[in-house]
């Protein structure tokens, strides 16, 4: 049973596309206020996994349960995207994806969690508390100067933590990165490190990523997935130490710098 | 003064529309036919500026507006018709054998039912199209081909039930709603309609603008730009795309009544396959994600064609718009309004930087060293 503490409980997980297994049996507990990261080689099944947490993919079996603090579990598999992003679950690709032609506050205004129908789009406009939160959030991912940018003409960096923070604005209690700190130099990729660190007092992360040293600097927990199977589960400094996580993954990581 | 430039260049061509039918009692205008052919072009505007919602912001290219564009058009007719034959069976249901009034023209036989249904109907049409469509997720290339076939089948329709829609020929012999507009003697009805439709027209625009500043505007050009990023920030994408498509749809048929009530006569013909990519070709041309853009395309588009197709260049008109629309796509894809608003500014800044590049020496290795790091960023 989960306790207080399990925001996400992975059930028996498992997804076929027609005849590759993909994912094979995965069962995991998310932690309440933690950063958990997903690593594996390429194909390992981790952004499968997202996908099917955020409803853009079914599982073949398996089910995922979300704990919003205080309430009863929702069973998530099986529900449409934008009613999963209604519940608190929030979801950044893997690419950059802002609204290029929109500025950075507007980006911010679509993301709120209200005033997602037709008619309150038309006739409402944020309310003074909201744009209050805007701000707060801008401040957080250090994009407050460039409010009234174009999304389009941010770098590429500034776009990541953009998007960062229009998940943050959605005031989810879960959000889900896929690779945040991909083509980011050291000192953008350390800094994403400290923006995640401060966040990660109002919600829970999960985040898929390739950068040890980004992995070493932040994770609380880490799960290894190999072939679509969980290889090993705890803490970075023995995920660094087994054996057999280095041979099929370190190992190979090592071999290639 | 940049902020409200539309709203502005709105402002003078419905000043110059508005002084029109003035210049016509004045002389300044020679033929009444002129004003007619402009009351027209005022309808295409109204068209176009919901192929602008749907196609400009929304990213969803319809080739089949005109579809929506005769529904109006028919449904205005067939009032229109009723009038002038006192609300009696028409001479080519006669022919088609049918002895009393069709159910369906007796929807129009006043004007209250007339302007419910002249909308209705093709909103109605709309959503159950679009809302088959959008929600399994057809989009793009597919999505086009799909409205061009509906149309392409509406005409069919249209054609094969001539009692009813007098086929091929249409519905003719029409006067507007405020009577004849054919003739210097019926001038007055012919102003009413005019300042009548330029009324619309304003409303329309007004209308499409409120919606397009709101973040309903906003929510449009990012369902355009990331349909599934839209998703994902909660957006029920397929009711937005939904809702803008029968709103387009309606506006389409608004603009095809008072087309039919200058025209005064709608055939099949207006619910091509040609005459809805001839609607497209005025947004791309005025410049689409822009309202004034449509409206601009529309009139310029309608007002050469009327200047220039006749005598020589008849023939070779369609030569022309064809290659103005391909060039447009290539090189100018923000079309009139985009030339206007960053091409030239464009090209100015850029003289001017060469100028104070050939006077200064020093400051091209700056603009260098910026380019540099610029690129890696976005690497």
């Amino acid at each position: 049973m989960a306790n207080a503490n399990t925001v996400l409980d992975i059930r028996q997980i498992s997804v076929c596309f027609d005849e590759f297994q993909a994912l094979t049996d995965i069962n995991t507990k998310i932690r309440r206020n933690t950063i958990h990261f997903f690593i594996g080689p390429n194909g390992a099944g981790k952004t499968t996994l997202l996908d099917i947490i955020c409803g853009k993919t079914k599982p073949t079996t398996g089910k995922v349960i979300f704990f919003p603090q205080g309430k009863n579990g929702i069973l998530l598999t099986g529900l449409k995207e934008y009613q999963i992003v209604r519940y608190g679950v929030g979801r950044k690709f893997q690419v950059p994806s802002v609204f290029v032609n929109l500025t950075v506050e507007e980006n911010m205004i679509l993301s709120l969690k209200s005033n997602k129908g037709i008619f309150s789009s038309i006739f409402n406009k944020p309310s003074t508390e909201e744009h209050h939160e805007i701000r707060r959030v801008l401040e957080k991912v250090d994009l407050i100067d460039k409010l009234n940018f174009r999304a389009g003409a941010l770098a590429h960096g500034e776009k990541q933590w953009l998007e960062i923070g229009m998940q943050l604005v959605q005031k989810p209690e879960l959000i889900m990165l896929d690779e945040p700190a991909a083509g980011m130099g050291k000192p953008e990729t350390f800094k994403t490190g400290e923006i995640l660190k401060e966040i990660k007092k109002e919600c829970t992360i999960i985040v898929i990523e390739h950068d040890m040293e980004f992995v070493k600097q932040v994770a609380d927990t880490v799960t290894v997935l190999h072939e679509g199977k969980m290889l090993k589960e705890g803490h970075i400094d023995d995920i660094l130490n087994d054996e057999v996580v280095q041979s099929v993954y370190l190992g190979r990581s090592k071999k290639n710098d | 003064m940049k902020k409200h430039g539309e709203n502005i260049s709105f402002a003078v061509i419905v000043i110059i529309l508005a002084l029109v039918p003035l210049l016509l009692q004045f002389g300044a205008i020679s033929g009444g036919s002129t004003v007619i052919f402009i009351g027209k072009c005022m309808a295409y505007a109204i068209v176009a500026i919901g192929i602008d919602l749907i196609w400009g912001y929304t990213g969803i290219l319809s080739l089949g507006h005109g579809l929506y564009f005769a529904l109006g058009a028919y449904g205005m007719a067939m009032y229109l018709k009723l009038v002038s034959t006192n609300g009696q069976i028409t001479d080519f249901m006669h022919i088609g054998g049918l002895k009393e009034l069709p159910f369906i023209w007796t929807l129009f036989d006043n004007l209250p039912m007339t302007l419910l249904f002249m909308i209705l109907i093709p909103a109605v049409v709309a959503f159950i199209i679009g809302y088959f469509i959008f929600k399994n997720r057809v989009k793009g290339v597919y999505f086009s081909i799909i409205s061009q076939a509906l149309t392409w089948a509406f005409y069919s329709v249209f054609i094969a039930l001539s009692p009813y829609t007098n086929g091929n020929v249409g519905i003719t012999e029409i006067k507007s709603l405020f009577g004849s507009v054919k003739g210097d003697a019926n001038r007055a009805n012919m102003f009413m309609l005019f300042y009548v439709s330029l009324i619309v027209l304003i409303l329309v625009y007004v209308v499409a603008k409120f919606l397009v500043s709101r973040k309903f505007g906003k929510i449009l050009v990012a369902i355009r730009d990331g349909e599934n990023r839209t998703y994902f920030s909660g957006y029920k994408v397929s009711m937005y795309k939904t809702f803008v498509y029968v709103l387009s749809a309606i506006i389409a048929a608004i603009a095809g009544a008072i087309f039919v009530n200058f025209n005064g006569s709608i055939t099949p013909s207006e619910m091509t396959i040609e005459a809805s990519i001839m609607m497209v070709i005025w947004v791309a041309v005025g410049g689409r994600g822009t309202i004034i853009g449509a409206v601009i395309g529309a009139f310029v588009i309608n007002l050469c064609e009327y200047n220039l197709s006749s005598g020589n260049l008849v023939e070779i008109w369609q030569y022309i718009i064809g290659s103005v629309f391909c060039l447009t796509i290539l090189f100018f894809k923000g079309g009139l309004v985009g030339l206007v608003r960053e091409q030239i500014p464009a090209l100015i800044a850029k003289f001017k930087s060469n100028n104070t590049k050939n006077k200064i020496t020093k400051k091209p290795t700056v603009t260098k060293l910026n380019t540099k790091k610029g690129g890696l960023n976005h690497g």
